[in-house]
């Protein structure tokens, strides 16, 4: 089985239901009665396949996982509480006190702050700079560099890098690279092909199915040689492209008691057969509202990676094939304009959040990022006359005629 | 043949591969386990090709309950 709907659909149980269920039960319970003391040894062990208590594992958690591992391709898939649990857990795993990442101020508002506020009292450095600058990429890895993390498509800056080069120079270095990709979830983005080593993201966007839940995701394909990360280097030798998810299954998310809730599992579960068609109709209707906003007269600016007008749009059509995400930006004359715009929307609702089935706009200098200095926020591409609209899949004509009426009444 | 299986000396018939060892195991799902022949971890490509001798020593893990190791 090859395409994704296909694979996100059929992924079988690893143990055969006893009713014949078509759709993993919900394992709403703690803990697994073992036949024996011997068997919960074996269990406590890792020797016998059981799961023992729901912090560590779960059987609808598992299956999720399986789920994604076949949709993406991977070797290795945790499911976590949130993207940022996700993010952090990745983090804990690979990298400690004195060591560094290097990033760029183009990154989602609470990821910068995991970096910059509470990560760096536990002395891991994270150095920022413009990953587009490849050259300058390269002259900062050092000895202590632990990975190249970035976003495909950044949030909200919507800003590309070639993924390839980028993923040559982590290559080079000996380092892994490490993306973001929760407005390019796979589907959009075939990260395994691009060179991303590991895929961090929030399964609360596009994969939840219409913002149900909140969970993230860590995606291993196996690709990287864990033997060079002096954390994981030990379970390297006996565990090989697999140390990661050892480390993130049996230290890291079972000590943190971070890992996906059954019921969040169930939802993204049922969430994930739905992404193609729901990913598919969301890009369109991206591209139909980016065109529409470039010929209103209030509008300054359009950002979509998908529009030809756009710098990167032969990057973006050659790494997402499929649609280059549903998030855009636009920008009015001030940000009093802004709120009004916003006030006036009838259809779109104000809210935090993307690939909701519902169109969702914010203004992100005043929320996401309102807690960093006007400098900051300039530095993170983060304008006050800048909206971002995340689109659904409601009827296109609906929601132009929502904008029409909304910028009338700026 | 006597080999050690997870830390206990068992008897398997020679010429099994680790795939067949892992069958009569009871290990049902390949792809939810690591495997370590003689301390060295095996790629799942390998799991057909690598025959066990008399005293080797076979670990498999699962990353799934309590996970100790």
């Amino acid at each position: 089985m090859k395409k994704f709907s296909s694979k996100s659909i059929y992924k079988r149980f690893l143990k055969d239901d006893p009713h014949g269920a078509l759709r993993m039960p919900v394992y709403e319970n703690n803990a697994f009665e073992a036949g024996s003391a011997e068997d919960l040894e074996a269990a406590f062990a890792g020797k016998r396949m059981a799961h023992v208590y729901s912090r560590i594992s779960n059987p609808t958690v598992e299956y999720f996982e399986q789920q994604i591992k076949a949709f993406a391709g991977a070797e290795g898939v945790v499911a976590v509480s949130s993207g940022m649990a996700a993010i952090a857990s990745l983090v804990l795993a690979i990298a400690k006190s004195g060591d560094n990442i290097i990033t760029t101020k183009h990154v989602f508002g609470n990821t910068y702050s995991l970096f910059s506020r509470t990560l760096k009292p536990w002395g891991l450095e994270t150095i920022y700079t413009d990953l587009t600058d490849l050259k300058g990429v390269s002259s900062l890895i050092n000895k202590n560099t632990r990975a190249i993390y970035f976003e495909p498509i950044t949030n909200p800056q919507l800003e590309i890098v070639d993924i390839k080069k980028l993923a040559k120079i982590a290559c080079d270095n000996g380092i892994p690279l490490v993306a973001d990709t929760a407005t390019t979830p796979p589907y959009l983005l075939d990260a395994k092909e691009h060179g991303i080593n590991v895929e961090v993201l929030s399964s609360t966007k596009y994969i939840s199915g219409g913002a149900t839940s909140v969970g993230g995701l860590i995606i291993d394909y196996a690709t990287y040689d864990w033997g060079q990360n002096p954390l994981l280097a030990g379970d390297a030798k006996k565990f090989g492209p697999l140390a990661l998810l050892k480390t993130l299954k049996t230290k890291i998310c079972r000590d943190m008691g971070n890992i996906l809730s059954p019921h969040n599992a169930y939802l993204q579960s049922l969430g994930l057969e739905t992404l193609v068609i729901r990913a598919q109709l969301s890009c369109k209707n991206t591209m139909a509202i980016a065109g529409f906003l470039k010929n209103q007269p209030q509008v300054k600016e359009v950002n979509y990676p998908g529009l030809k007008s756009s710098d990167v749009y032969n990057l973006a059509k050659k790494q997402f094939p499929n649609g280059a995400g549903a998030l855009l930006t636009f920008s009015l004359e001030s940000k009093a304009q802004c709120f009004r715009f916003m006030n006036h929307l009838k259809i779109i609702r104000r809210a935090t959040n993307f690939n909701d089935n519902k169109t969702l706009i914010i203004h992100p200098a005043s929320t996401i990022f309102s807690e960093y200095t006007p400098e900051l926020r300039s530095e993170m591409g983060v304008p006050e006359t800048m909206m971002r609209l995340a689109v659904g899949i409601e009827d296109i004509e609906d929601l132009k005629e929502d904008i029409l009426q909304a910028l009338e009444a700026i | 043949m006597k080999i050690i299986i997870n830390g206990s000396i068992e008897e398997i018939s020679s010429g099994n591969s680790i795939s067949k060892i892992l069958e009569i195991k009871g290990v049902v799902a390949k792809d939810m386990v690591s495997v370590q022949l003689n301390d060295e971890f095996v790629k799942k490509e390998d799991y057909d090709k690598l025959f066990p001798k008399e005293n080797d020593s076979i670990d498999f893990l699962y990353f799934m309950g309590g996970g100790q190791s």
